[in-house]
C-alpha cells in the first residue's frame, strides 16, 4: 500500500533579481550576457528547488533605467519560469528600485512566515537618482534586513561603493574575508556567479547544508552562511581570448 | 555546471594501471563534484574534491586512506575504493589551478533516488518499504558503529532509496572516522544534528549518530521534522539564529508526553499528526527515548540494535486493514483500529515461532533470527514468504524460500513434504518443521468478522 500522501511543511523562499537596464548595458554584450546567464541558469536553480522539499522557491525580478518596474511581477515557481529578454536603454534608477522591492517585502504582501528573502542586484554603473534613499526604505522592512542580499558589478564601471552598501558591511570573521561585490570582468564569470547565486546560495537559505567546524555557528551579522564561491574552472575556451568589459 | 574534469576524456591517475574516462558529471556540492567514470569496461563514481575543501579540512586524506583500508562495514555502503591523485601527463587537464584530489566509490545504480523524494511526496513508494529502507539504514549505522567508527554527517542527502525493495545505499562517506579519535572539519547538517553538537558543546561522534539517525528516521516515516512544531510556527523568519534555538538551544520534540509546547500543528504539520498513529507503541518509545530525555543526554539515546530490533517487529506485525486494504502494525493484544479508515482490526492469523511471531499477510517473511536468539536482525535472506493464493488471494500459504525440505503437519497428523521454492496452504497446517526451527501457524481465537 501507498505511504499516506501527505505533504511536507514548506515556506516560501522568495528570490529577486534587481537588473540593471540603463544604456550602457547595450555595450560590448552586457544586456545579453546577463539575459542569457539568467536564462542558463534556471536549470540548476529548478533542480535545487526540487531538492530542497522545504523550501518553496519563488522568482520576481525588477529592472531598472530611467524608471525601475516590475519585469516579473508575480512570485513565480522557477520551474514555470520563463525568463524574457530585458532591454537596454536609460539611466540607472537604482533607487526607485529599492523601493519597489520594499513595497514587495512588506507584510502583507509578504507571508507571515517564511524563509531569508535573496536579493541580487547587477548593476553597470552609478545610480542616477537617490539611492541613499531607496536604500534606507529597503533596510527599515524587517524581510530586507532578514534577507541575503548579493550584488554583482558588470565591468569597471560598477559603482562598487554603492554595491557595498546594499551588501551590507559585514566585518571579517575567523577565517572568511568581510564579504564584497562580486566582479565579473566577463560573460563567463557572471554566468558562474549567477549560477552560484541560484544554486548554491538558494540552497543555503532554503535547507542548511553541512557544516564544517571553521564555519562558525553563529554567524557573526548574516543569518545564513553563505556557501564558498564556484573555484575558478579554467576555461578552455579562454584562449580565444574572452569579452572582457 | 563548470565541470572541472573534462567530460569523454581519459585521465592517468597515479596506482592506476589503466587511464580512467570520465562519462559524465553528475552533480556538484559543498566539497566537490561527482562523475560516472569507466575504468576498463567497469563503471564507478568519482569523487574529486575543491581545493577549498581540502585546505579546510586537513584530516581528508587520511581519513579516507583509513576507509579504504578498512573496507566497507557493509554493502549498503557507497564506500570509497581508492584515492586518486592525477598523474603528471594528465595534470592540465583539470581544469583547476591548485593541486587536488578524488576518490573512487562504487556508482550507484539507477533504481536509486535520493531520500528527499521521498521526503517530497514524490515517490511512489509503500510502507513496508519505507520500514524496509528504515531498518537497512539502522542497520548500517549498526555496522558502523560496531566497527569504532562514527559517520558525523547523516542527512537526506547522503541517503538513497530503491522505492520497490525499500533498498538504501548511503553517500558521502568521507567524514567516517574512528569514534572519537579524529577531529575531522564537518560537523554535521543543520537539522540533523544533536544539539550539543550544534551548540559546540561536543565534537560529532556516535552518540550525536544516534540522534541524526533518529530524526533521519523520523523524518523517513512521518514526512515531517520531529522538531517543527508550534515553536516552528512562532518563528517568522526560519534562519540561522532561529534554527540554532529551534535545534538547539531549547529543542523539543513534537510529541513529548509531557513538554507539549511543541505539538504539531493541524493544518501546518498535518503529515506529523496521519503517519505518527500507524506506528505501534513501542517504535514510538524510541523516538521518545531519543528525543526527551536524550535530547540532553546522548548517552540515553536508542542505541541502533534497538531500532533494527523494533523495526524487525514492526515489519513482522504488518497486516490489512479488511475495509481499506491499508498496512497496519499494531501490536498484538488489546482491540485495534486501522489508522486509515477506523475500522476495527480482525485478530489475525500468527506464524509462532521461537524468537518471535509474524501476522500471516502476504509478502511478510521469516528469517534466521526468528529461530535464532543469537543471530542478529537480518532482512537479507527470508527462509519464508507469506503469499496469496494465485486464484483466491483470501486463502494464504507460505513458501519455502530455503534450500532444504518442511515437514508440515496437518490437524489430524498427516505429514507432508513443502520443498524448496513450495508453498503449503496455511489453513491446512498446524505446525511445519523446519530446519531452522518450528512454526506453529496460530488462528484467531475468535472468528474475524469477514469469515
Ligand atoms: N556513488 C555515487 N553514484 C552516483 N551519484 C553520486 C554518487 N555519490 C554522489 N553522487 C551524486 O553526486 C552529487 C554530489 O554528491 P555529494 O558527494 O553529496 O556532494 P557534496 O558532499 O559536495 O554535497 C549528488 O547529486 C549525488 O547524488
Ligand atoms: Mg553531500
Amino acid at each position: 500500500m501507498p505511504f499516506p500522501d501527505v505533504k511536507l511543511a514548506n515556506r516560501p523562499l522568495h528570490f529577486l533579481y534587481l537588473c540593471d537596464c540603463s544604456g550602457s548595458m547595450a555595450a560590448s554584450g552586457k544586456m545579453q550576457a546577463l539575459n542569457q546567464a539568467i536564462r542558463q541558469s534556471l536549470p540548476g536553480m529548478a533542480a535545487v528547488a526540487r531538492d530542497n522539499p522545504e523550501a518553496r522557491v519563488l522568482v520576481r525580478a525588477v529592472r531598472f533605467a530611467d524608471h525601475a518596474a516590475w519585469h516579473i511581477e508575480t512570485p513565480t515557481p522557477v520551474d514555470q519560469l520563463e525568463w524574457r529578454d530585458l532591454q537596454a536603454g536609460g539611466i540607472t534608477a537604482m533607487g526607485e528600485a529599492l523601493k519597489l522591492v520594499a513595497a514587495a517585502l512588506q507584510t502583507p504582501p509578504m507571508e507571515v512566515r517564511a524563509l531569508p528573502p535573496v536579493l541580487v542586484l547587477i548593476s553597470d554603473g552609478q545610480p542616477t537618482d537617490d539611492f541613499a534613499a531607496g536604500l534606507e526604505a529597503l533596510l527599515r522592512v524587517p524581510w530586507a534586513q532578514k534577507a541575503v542580499r548579493l550584488a554583482i558589478a558588470l565591468g569597471h564601471d560598477a559603482d562598487l561603493e554603492v554595491l557595498q552598501r546594499f551588501i551590507g558591511t559585514e566585518p571579517a570573521t575567523a577565517g572568511r574575508s568581510p564579504r564584497r561585490p562580486l566582479q565579473a570582468s566577463n560573460a563567463t564569470s557572471l554566468a558562474q556567479y549567477i549560477q552560484w547565486a541560484s544554486t548554491a546560495v538558494v540552497g543555503a537559505a532554503s535547507m542548511p547544508a553541512s557544516r564544517v567546524s571553521e564555519t562558525p555557528l553563529e554567524p557573526a551579522v548574516g543569518n545564513i552562511p553563505l556557501p564558498d564561491l564556484p573555484p575558478t574552472v579554467l576555461d578552455p575556451t579562454d584562449d580565444v581570448g574572452p569579452l572582457v568589459w | 555546471m563548470s565541470w572541472i574534469l573534462p567530460e569523454g576524456a581519459s585521465l592517468g591517475f597515479e596506482g592506476l594501471a589503466a587511464p580512467l574516462r570520465i562519462v559524465r558529471g553528475l552533480g556538484g556540492g559543498t566539497q566537490g563534484q561527482v562523475y560516472e567514470v569507466d575504468l576498463e569496461g567497469e563503471r564507478l563514481a568519482l569523487k574529486w574534491y575543491l581545493p577549498a575543501c581540502i585546505a579546510r579540512d586537513g584530516g581528508l586524506e587520511r581519513r579516507l586512506i583509513a576507509s579504504i583500508r578498512a573496507t566497507a562495514p557493509n554493502e549498503d555502503f557507497l564506500w570509497p575504493i581508492a584515492l586518486l591523485r592525477a598523474s603528471p601527463a594528465s595534470r592540465p587537464l583539470i581544469r583547476i589551478r591548485d593541486e587536488s584530489f578524488g576518490y573512487l566509490m562504487p556508482l550507484r545504480p539507477p533504481a536509486y533516488v535520493g531520500a528527499c523524494e521521498h521526503a517530497a511526496g514524490r515517490l511512489a513508494i509503500g510502507l513496508r518499504q519505507v520500514l524496509r529502507a528504515c531498518f537497512g539504514l539502522a542497520d548500517a549505522f549498526h555496522s558502523l558503529h560496531l566497527a569504532g567508527l562514527c559517520y558525523k554527517d547523516v542527512s537526506l542527502g547522503n541517503l538513497f532509496l530503491e522505492p520497490d525493495s525499500g533498498g538504501i545505499l548511503i553517500c558521502d562517506n568521507d567524514n567516517v572516522a574512528v569514534d572519537g579519535a579524529d577531529h575531522g572539519a564537518v560537523l554535521g547538517t543543520p537539522g540533523f544534528m544533536a544539539p550539543e553538537v550544534l551548540l559546540g558543546q561536543a565534537r560529532p561522534g556516535a552518540d550525536s549518530d544516534l540522534f541524526s539517525l533518529a530524526v533521519l528516521l523520523f523524518r523517513l516515516l512521518t514526512r515531517h521534522d520531529p522538531l517543527k512544531g508550534q515553536m516552528e510556527l512562532a518563528i517568522r523568519c526560519l534562519d540561522e539564529p532561529a534554527r540554532r534555538r529551534l535545534c538547539g538551544e531549547d529543542p523539543v520534540f513534537i510529541f513529548d508526553p509531557v513538554d507539549d509546547r511543541n505539538r504539531p500543528d493541524p493544518i501546518e504539520h498535518a503529515a506529523a499528526l496521519i503517519t505518527w498513529p500507524i506506528y505501534p507503541r513501542p517504535l514510538q518509545a524510541l523516538f521518545e527515548q531519543t528525543f526527551c530525555r536524550g535530547m540532553k543526554q546522548p548517552s540515553r539515546r536508542a542505541l541502533t540494535g534497538q531500532w533494527k530490533q523494533e523495526l524487525a517487529r514492526t515489519l513482522d506485525r504488518r497486516a490489512f486493514c479488511p475495509a481499506c486494504g491499508q498496512e497496519n502494525f499494531q501490536a498484538s493484544g488489546g482491540p485495534a483500529l486501522c489508522w486509515s479508515c477506523g475500522a476495527p482490526l480482525p485478530e489475525p492469523t500468527t506464524l509462532l515461532l521461537p524468537h518471535g511471531s509474524v501476522v500471516a499477510a502476504p509478502d511478510n517473511e521469516l528469517h534466521a533470527h526468528h529461530f535464532d536468539a543469537l543471530a542478529g536482525e537480518d532482512l537479507r535472506r527470508p527462509l519464508a514468504r507469506v503469499v496469496a493464493h494465485p486464484q483466491d488471494p483470501r486463502r494464504l500459504g507460505l513458501r519455502n524460500l530455503s534450500t532444504v525440505a518442511w515437514s508440515a503437519e496437518t490437524p489430524d497428523g498427516r505429514v507432508q513434504a513443502v520443498q524448496p521454492g513450495e508453498s503449503c496452504s496455511l489453513a491446512a497446517l498446524t505446525r511445519i518443521q523446519s530446519p531452522a526451527g518450528p512454526i506453529a501457524v496460530q488462528r484467531p481465537t475468535r472468528p474475524s468478522p469477514a469469515a
